[in-house]
């Protein structure tokens, strides 16, 4: 976007928003006080803390970190080869997932900041840090900064708003423990519909290590950034009652590159430039109950995951013939999880999964490789002695495909969950 | 660049645009019975609708797609604040895109801050005392001052956003805080002494006597005439929800339920609890549907206590359809033998 272009767009969001304040002068009021709610004076940021912590055990030998680290056609979990003992996974025994600190508050009558501190033992890390309009007209918003993609169902959810103690396995494996996180700015659209109609566009700056990863040095052209851009629609039927159902479509595309470690000695030897896509939709369905502490609650919801990496060989130290040719990856997977209230705060939940229905590699060389599909169920048990604290007990069994082999893997996580300070209430 | 001169053009209007007056205001309230007694302020002028149901525990809900679609519409928005809606208010609101019912904007009414509100910590507080709410008690519809006050703040409010038509929800709000004094205190005592007169005597204790007086008792009737035998004596009741109905007519809750806001019964409380009630001499156990009726059970058959199942909302029950019906059946409930 050149800067002409540039500055008559931020003309006209400004022009947006004193619209709104002249409008809310004449009313006789301010045009908008904290967002928060709270009756009495105060200009401080909420602040709260979630402190998430978990007991894991597997019998797999490695831990399931290495098993998906390692699976058939999902490749590692860096971009890189090679690096064997290097994976992202809970370790067996006591884990702090790490300690999170939000921070929102309004800023103005026009925006609202929000950011999220992660606090891990290695060190501090802005898992967010956004600016949201609060005023603009026609049902937009403006959001900008380092934040969660608002693709699918689960992406923009925290870890402890989760129903199970981990990622669906697609996820995981397609965007990493972090889901799709990355600096950028989206713009959405609450439609003007007799129904719920969500419309989406974000554009990001694409460095998710599995699927917009950028390293931009030689031999790998460089991109400019933004290198990625997503697209999401959400609907929501009026269903009268207690129910409540929202479906969603998304897809997205970004630059990708990748370089790997073939012979396995330390030191990248071909590297790969092109694009990856990904499409999917969820679907979420509530029933709210009218009994108290979510006896009768019944939360119902599953999405599917589609995602291509078409890419070209850049160079390849050891087998420059067939450099210039293409790797085409493609993989899919979905999951689909039920959790009902079948008590005064406790609940039971359970969720299947595979991976892989569609699994293949088109290699520079010419050949194509296919792989199997993994699968995993898993079942949990959860009691919230209120709504800022949970314990929950949860089992898995997983059947993987992996590089070396099917491997099936038995899993149990007890985890402890508290939440202090100002929480805010959730989206739906 | 040819969309400059567009863009500046199209936010020049903006401006200057302003909103086109709708028909009908559409109201959209937090709880039935700010729904309620909205609907008697405006009348045919405006659409009212509930996010709640009147059915379920408002403290908890989840923010559904349809409920951010009434907000997006709404001109006037009306809560009960002290945080009883806190754990969902906030996604709808913003969600809503709706900048006419931001909080602190015209169009969002908080209606705590007309009411008479009790139960105001007045020491720290931590989580530790369970659902505790830091600037009072959120259930003050149950006290029918409150709902006279509530009707006038929305009358002010939607005189503030629809001037052309103050007179109108004035009007209104008048009447229907005439029916209400009637059906408090009965109509030839409301008429004969005057509401505010005897609203006043509530408030400092002398209205038992005054009802009581042979000079008034015959033209006496109504809530406070039929909770007249309730005063003085002690209740028990699920959750710390009933403080307002019981301070309006002088009666007494003894312990609840709950041993603390928003934790469920446990044993060891409900054995302190049947003591209580027995010295107490308890008859009533008073608790609202959305409720497990077994820890209310436990202790009638210990006391010989009757268990009070009544909605606190209007929609919670068949017969309140409501705010005064609400408060009939309530009333009703709690003296029939």
């Amino acid at each position: 976007m050149n800067r002409r272009t540039a500055l008559s767009l931020m003309s006209f969001i400004a022009a947006l928003m004193a619209r709104d304040y002249v409008l809310a002068q004449t009313a006789g009021q301010p045009a908008g006080a904290s967002g928060t709610g709270r009756g009495y004076p105060s200009f401080n940021p909420d602040v709260s803390a979630i402190v998430d912590m978990f007991y894991h055990q597997s019998d797999s030998k490695e831990g399931i970190g290495h098993v998906t680290g390692e699976m058939a056609g999902f490749g590692h979990a860096h971009g890189h080869g090679g690096e064997g003992h290097h994976h992202h996974g809970p370790d067996k025994g006591f884990n702090l997932r790490h300690l999170e600190v939000q921070l929102s508050a309004a800023v103005d009558p026009y925006f609202k900041g929000s950011a999220i501190v992660a606090v891990a033992e290695e060190g501090a890390e802005m898992e967010t840090a956004e600016i949201e309009t609060t005023g603009l007209p026609w049902g937009l918003k403006l959001r900008g900064g380092k934040f969660y993609s608002d693709f699918g169902y689960i992406n923009a959810q925290h870890a402890h708003q989760w129903d199970f103690a981990d990622q669906p396995l697609i996820y995981k494996l397609c965007l990493g423990e972090h889901g799709l996180n990355e600096k950028g700015l989206q713009l959405s659209w609450l439609a003007p519909t007799p129904f719920y109609l969500l419309a989406g566009v974000e554009v990001f700056q694409g460095e998710n290590e599995n699927l917009f990863a950028y390293h931009g040095e030689e031999p790998l052209p460089t991109h400019d950034g933004p290198r990625a851009g997503v697209g999401w629609l959400k609907i929501g039927p009026n269903l009268s009652g207690r129910h409540a159902l929202q479906f969603g479509v998304f897809a997205a595309t970004g630059k990708h590159q990748e370089e790997h470690d073939g012979d396995g000695d330390g030191a990248a030897d071909h590297w790969l430039d092109g694009d990856s896509t990904f499409w999917g939709g969820d679907a979420v369905y509530k029933y709210d109950a009218p009994r108290a502490h979510g006896q009768g609650d019944f939360i119902a919801q599953a999405e599917y995951f589609s995602r291509e990496k078409d890419l070209r060989l850049v160079a390849h130290d050891l087998a420059p013939q067939f450099v210039g040719n293409s790797r085409v990856d493609r993989q899919d997977g979905y999951y689909a999880q039920a959790v009902y209230g079948f008590l005064p705060r406790w609940r039971a939940g359970v969720r299947w999964e595979q991976v892989g229905l569609t699994n293949e590699s088109e290699l520079p060389n010419g050949t194509t490789k296919t792989f199997g599909s993994s699968r995993r169920a898993s079942a949990m048990l959860d009691f919230s002695p209120s709504e800022f604290s949970r314990i929950r007990l949860q089992v898995s069994q997983g059947s993987y495909e992996t590089a070396e082999g099917r491997e099936d893997v038995a899993e149990v996580y007890v985890q402890w969950m508290i939440s202090l300070g100002a929480h805010g209430a959730h989206k739906f | 660049m040819k969309i400059t001169p567009v863009l500046l053009a199209v936010s020049v209007a903006l401006c200057f645009g302003g909103e086109a007056a709708a028909d009908r205001l559409k109201i959209v309230t937090t709880t039935t019975d700010l729904a309620a007694i909205a609907s008697a302020v405006a009348q045919d002028r405006a659409e009212v609708r509930s996010i709640c149901t009147g059915k379920e525990d408002p403290h908890m809900l989840t923010a559904k797609p349809s409920a951010i679609l009434q907000a997006r519409d709404a001109d006037l928005w009306i809560r009960i604040g002290l945080e009883l809606e806190v754990g969902w208010e906030p996604p709808i609101l913003d969600g809503s895109r709706n900048t006419r019912i931001r909080v602190g904007a015209p169009g969002h009414l908080d209606a705590s801050e007309c009411a008479l509100v009790l139960d105001v910590p007045q020491t720290a507080i931590s989580r530790a005392m369970g659902d505790v709410h830091p600037m009072g008690n959120p259930h003050y519809w149950l006290d029918p001052l409150n709902g006279r006050r509530i009707a006038g703040a929305i009358a002010d409010r939607l005189a503030l956003l629809d001037p052309p038509n103050a007179a109108f929800y004035r009007e209104n709000a008048a009447a229907f805080q005439k029916a209400l004094d009637e059906r408090m205190f009965g109509a030839e005592l409301a008429r004969s002494v005057g509401a505010d007169a005897l609203w006043a005597k509530t408030q400092d204790g002398s209205i038992a006597d005054f009802l009581r007086d042979p000079a008034h008792k015959d033209k006496a009737g109504g809530w406070a005439k039929a909770l007249l035998p309730l005063r003085g004596k002690k209740i028990v009741t699920y959750h710390r929800s009933w403080v307002y109905l019981a301070h309006r007519f002088g009666i007494e809750v003894a312990a609840e339920l709950e041993p603390k806001p928003g934790v469920p019964p446990t044993a060891a409380h409900l054995a302190n609890v049947a003591e209580t009630a027995w010295a107490g001499g308890v008859k009533i156990i008073l608790q609202e549907p959305f409720y497990s009726t077994k820890a209310a059970n436990q202790i009638a058959a210990k006391t010989g206590a009757r268990v009070v199942v009544v909605a606190n909302s209007v929609g919670g029950q068949p017969e309140a359809t409501d705010y005064l019906a609400l408060m009939d059946l309530i009333a009703a409930k709690l003296t029939e033998n």
